[in-house]
């Protein structure tokens, strides 16, 4: 695998992009927007200098890793990929007829993936004539820094297909794990609990909030508590993955949201974001910095 | 409602602790009241449970507690009759002014002190296993639970070098009901084979910082604890969302690990990729 083709230069996008051409991959990115490519690249020349002044990529990887990031607003430039990897909204429509497009100009042999977090592989794939070489390639943000990846068997996926996904991540110095296509995959479903028991834990008020944060820091070894993840996250985002996986999963109990989560969104209270979530980041940042928010 | 002040003696005495229960929560507690200068009593049931005699001649076993003991306490989590006649022997033979600190994981302290005529001396511990060396240790008042006795129990977890955070009396409090739902969860996803137990480990670790993975909690834990507490949960709440996984119970029934013991059942494939 030599060049790969990233659609969507969002976030994530740009994240992925950097990590592949830093691993010495040709990468098209391609987005229709022209702004967002021009402000993708530049925060992936500003990721690479921070990198760079923190001692982690040396210095003569920069010009060579931006070349090799070639932005690109026409979908045929995509047709020399070896692999595709689609990181647009999370909107199965838009994914499936996104999907159709990039098929008819892939290579044949190509890899098609979606660094989908929420949507089903399987649906995805049911657009494209060639399923089984469809997969999900979910990398965590920031894309560039964090390690893990979990490439997603769809029902139609073949064994040769999650091995070259497999093989991607680790050429990208990632850590890959290999996951069934079902809710959530494995950290959005597995991380349920540790909001939703700390959510039942403050509705039935067995302690609060800090003290529930810091129990599971300190006793736990957790690097952050609940309450406090939940706000970095963003407090709408978290119901409405837990809502999505919930909704999936046909109602199963233990995925249920609590009626905490709805008020928080329902008051604005976002998180980190909207300066209030669990905790209150309204005070000045050196306040924030000591650790001194105050719980709502 | 009796209220009777407790105590520890003067700092000048050795005071005497006894310690009931399971283990390794029992050898947790034991070793760490002897290395804070206590002198230590282990039930006489338990003898023979360390690794190696070693460890264990600095311990005294006792079919009961002395009578002057300080401190009584009570880690057991599984064997609920076994419980209910350690907790109520500590109440017969504790001076009135000793208190009696028992895991309530998975028995509320309220139900406890019904168990017993010295309700007033009665607290509530969070006692689970790896959590019982941490520096904070949830604790859980009943109604019938003077100021004073919870006095003495923050300076008795104050001299082992513990933090006390005062919590609602309910079934799991909040470290063990977080961990045994990650744990459930994830014997959930073993058992529906969406990925390996070591790969949900790798994920929960490396995607969101956990410690240890949920599969590396459970034989941490040890699966008939996080089953006990589950049942617990699923029974005092009565809601589905704590049943526990049916991979869980079958091996927290065989005292097996995820890690070690899983392999040997059988792994259905469909017939065309035999």
């Amino acid at each position: 695998m030599k060049h790969i083709g990233i659609v969507g230069a969002g976030t994530m996008g740009a994240g992925i992009a950097q990590a592949a051409a830093l691993a010495e991959l040709e990468v098209t990115l391609y987005d229709i927007n022209t702004t967002v490519l021009r402000q993708s690249t530049e925060k992936i020349r500003t990721e690479l200098k921070q990198g760079i002044q923190k001692g982690k990529i040396p210095p003569e990887k920069l010009d060579p890793t931006l070349e090799r990031i070639k932005p690109r607003t026409s979908i045929s430039d995509l047709s020399s990929c070896d692999l595709i990897l689609e990181a647009v909204i999370e909107d199965l429509r838009v994914k499936r007829d996104l999907f159709k497009r990039i098929e008819e100009n892939a290579k044949s042999e190509a890899l098609l993936a979606s660094n989908t977090s929420s949507l089903s592989i399987t649906a995805i794939a049911s657009s494209l004539h060639r399923p089984g070489r469809f997969l999900g390639i979910h990398f965590f943000n920031p894309a560039n820094i964090m390690k893990l990846v979990e490439v997603v068997r769809g029902r139609q996926t073949s064994d040769e297909v999650v091995g070259q996904g497999a093989a991607f991540a680790k050429k990208l110095g990632k850590t890959p794990v290999v996951v069934k296509d079902t809710p959530g995959f494995i950290v959005n479903r597995l991380a349920r609990p540790f909001y939703g028991e700390a959510l039942r834990l403050l509705g039935e008020h067995v302690a609060t909030v800090e003290q529930i944060d810091r129990i599971v820091k300190t006793s736990g070894d957790f690097a952050m508590g609940p309450f406090e993840l939940m706000d970095l996250i963003g407090i709408d985002i978290n119901l409405a993955v837990t809502q999505s996986i919930y909704d999936q999963y046909f109602g199963e109990p233990r995925f249920r949201p609590h009626p905490l989560q709805q008020e928080m969104v329902d008051a604005g209270w976002l998180g980190r974001k909207s300066g209030r979530g669990f905790y209150n980041y309204s005070e000045s940042k050196n306040q924030q910095a000591s650790g001194t928010r105050k719980p709502t | 409602m009796t209220k009777k002040k407790s105590s520890l003696p003067a700092e000048s005495v050795r005071a005497l602790v006894f310690v009931a229960g399971e283990i390794p929560m029992v050898h947790s507690y034991a070793e760490l009241c002897a290395g804070r200068g206590y002198a230590v009593v282990i039930d006489a049931s338990l003898r023979g449970s360390f690794q190696s005699s070693a460890q264990e001649t600095q311990f005294k076993f006792a079919s009961s507690a002395p009578a002057n003991t300080s401190v009584g306490i009570d880690l057991t989590n599984m064997d609920i009759g076994r419980k209910k006649m350690n907790v109520t022997a500590l109440d017969r033979v504790l001076p009135p002014t000793a208190p009696i600190l028992t895991s309530s994981v998975t028995v509320t302290a309220s139900e406890q002190a019904t168990w017993i005529k010295g309700k007033h001396r009665l607290v509530g511990i969070g006692a689970f296993p790896t959590l019982t060396d941490r520096p904070v240790v949830e604790v859980a008042p009943t109604v019938s639970t003077p100021r004073e006795t919870l006095d003495v129990v923050a300076r008795f977890f104050g001299s082992l070098g513990k933090e006390v955070e005062l919590v609602q009396d309910r079934i799991g409090m909040v470290l063990p009901r977080i961990l045994c739902q990650l744990v459930n969860e994830s014997m959930f996803a073993v058992m529906e084979d969406i990925a390996s137990p070591s790969d949900i480990d790798t994920a929960m670790k490396l995607g969101l910082r956990h410690p240890h993975g949920p599969i590396e909690w459970g034989d941490r834990i040890g699966l008939p604890q996080v089953h006990s507490l589950l049942r617990a949960l699923e029974q005092d709440l009565g809601e589905d969302r704590y049943r526990a996984a049916p991979l869980l119970t079958q091996l927290a029934l065989n005292q097996a690990s995820t890690t070690n013991d899983m392999q040997r059942l059988p792994h259905p494939q469909p017939k065309e990729s035999q």
